[in-house]
């Protein structure tokens, strides 16, 4: 039920939703978004009664992949949300929808130095506050060798 | 009231931590007050910060095994649990029945450990010392039986991809039928100490309660979520390994305050124990191992997520594999993050002491929030 329900309304913003392989991935619904939408599909979720179970980034080398993890206490449902973001681009943030993507949010801006835009309080989460480095990025030093 | 003229009113910042020994762990709680109540408190993490996630990156699959279990330390199985099965997702296999039984009791023995010590170190914080000792003296008892079989009385390492390593005996099973004797013996004297408890209750009624709004945009769960009223266990809800063949309860409150919380940890071990017992029962014989694990784990290029139920609720594992001996990049969705990030909103308009009574009853567990 609440699987359709998703499907239409994240169908009702144009967004391609296909169908997860739950046994290989363990999703239900797999969702390509932009970065302009995201505020959008999280309002969708939340109206869907979805709480943000996870999110966070992988780098590409050349570009990101930002991960949203959506599940429901109600009924097994979870979504992924792929939102594909150039390097050196900023997100749009959805803190203010989900007050817990506020930690999140400031993670992968610690790890992975990506902007969130009107984030309330957007500043180093784990790394202490005079870190220069963003240690997920591929092209951070440490990852290279087996050191 | 007495006005009181020309006094400017101020607030003032008092720091708790990140050495406090009511914080179980590294963590900083920078406060605000206005007199005795808190206006807003800001938790700062990452002081246990190891860089978990980064060491996935440049180690291989099974290298990065022994690490899961010192995210979390007193949960430790779960989490051995949670990265086996989506490595074993990734490559396909499937762990025999009888390994599966022994990795459900002994993650279960695991989470009585973990709920064991919350309730000893919480009555502590709130300045009962005695309860800490009765179960220190249980959890002792589970910490002798997973050591003759893990090998480790903490940071387990014990699961591998496609099952378990040794397998279990007789005497593990003797061990474990005492074990859920003795401990079912202790409620009574459990609850004459702390439930029945007058001083208990009056402290912890009605404070610190989470509502049902706050779990959903927070993404809390575990004990903090059941406590509020919603039956989520992703032991029933996202059934995995062996659990569907158990008989069990989700227990659940309906305040939401720091009572509820604890009734539901308490309610929990008895439900653990359960499954243990049916365990015990139907143990089925057979390998402990998947037959063709490969030596050379390299799964093929794809992703995966799972969740499980730790004892601070869920712990979600995401690996991305671009098809290489090591994983492309892993993720570690845990519990107490989550739970963590709601607390400043819990703190608003609480006294000091209350605080302390609040932050103890969501049971974080700090390395596991810096990872």
């Amino acid at each position: 039920m609440l699987k359709d329900n998703l499907q239409q309304a994240l169908a009702s913003l144009n967004l391609e939703v296909a169908e997860g392989d739950y046994a290989k991935t363990g999703y239900h619904l797999e969702v390509a978004a932009q970065p302009a939408q995201m505020p959008e599909v999280a309002q969708a979720m939340l109206g869907a009664g979805c709480f943000l179970e996870s999110f966070t980034a992988v780098d590409l080398n050349e570009s990101f992949d930002l991960v949203y993890h959506f599940a429901s206490f109600e009924e097994l449902c979870r979504t992924a949300v792929h939102v594909p973001l150039g390097k050196k681009k900023g997100m749009p943030t959805i803190s203010h929808i989900y007050p817990g993507a506020d930690w999140y949010e400031r993670e992968v801006f610690d790890l992975f130095g990506i902007h969130f835009f009107d984030h309330p309080n957007l500043k180093r989460l784990l790394l202490p506050e005079d870190a220069d480095f963003h240690p997920l990025l591929k092209d951070f030093g440490a990852s290279q060798g087996n050191d | 009231m007495i006005e009181l003229l020309g006094i400017e009113e101020k607030t003032y910042t008092l720091n708790l931590g990140p050495q406090h020994p009511s914080t179980h762990g590294v963590l900083r709680v920078l406060l605000e007050m206005d007199g005795e109540f808190i206006t807003k408190a800001e938790p700062v993490i990452g002081y246990g910060h190891r860089g978990h996630e980064h060491m996935a990156e440049n180690r291989n699959y099974m290298q990065f095994l022994p690490n899961l279990g010192r995210v979390d330390y007193l949960h430790a199985l779960a989490y051995n649990h949670a990265y086996c099965m989506a490595v074993e997702k990734l490559l396909g296999l499937t762990v025999p029945e009888r390994a599966e039984f022994i990795r459900v009791m002994t993650n279960e023995l695991n989470r009585i450990t973990s709920h064991l010590l919350w309730f000893g170190a919480y009555l502590m914080d709130l300045g009962a010392f005695t309860p800490f000792l009765y179960c220190f003296d249980d959890r002792e008892q589970i910490l002798d039986l997973l050591d003759r079989i893990t090998g480790s009385r903490l940071t387990y390492c014990y699961y591998r991809f496609g099952g378990v390593p040794t397998d279990i005996d007789d005497d593990f099973v003797a061990g474990c039928r005492a074990f859920v004797k003795r401990l079912r013996g202790r409620w009574r004297d459990y609850d004459n100490l702390v439930t029945k408890n007058v001083i208990f209750i009056n402290r912890a009624r009605g404070v610190g309660l989470i509502t049902r709004d706050q779990c959903v945009k927070y993404g809390i769960t575990g004990p903090n979520l059941r406590g509020s009223g919603i039956p989520y266990d992703i032991r029933k809800s996202e059934p995995y390994s062996a659990y569907p063949l158990f008989d069990f309860e989700i227990p659940t409150g309906s305040r939401g305050d720091i009572y509820d919380r604890y009734l539901v940890r308490l309610a929990e071990m008895e439900q653990s124990l359960r499954i243990i017992e049916q365990a015990c029962d139907k143990l089925p014989g057979g390998p402990i191992m998947a037959e063709k694990v490969p030596k050379r784990v390299k799964p093929a290029a794809g992703e995966v997520y799972q969740a499980v139920e730790t004892a601070r609720g869920e712990f979600g594992i995401y690996i991305v594999s671009q098809g290489d001996v090591n994983p492309y990049r892993i993720k570690l969705r845990t519990p107490s993050f989550a739970n963590m990030s709601l607390f400043p909103e819990l703190a608003v308009d609480t006294l000091v002491a209350d605080l302390v009574a609040i932050l103890g009853s969501i049971d974080v567990v700090i390395p596991e929030i810096d990872r």
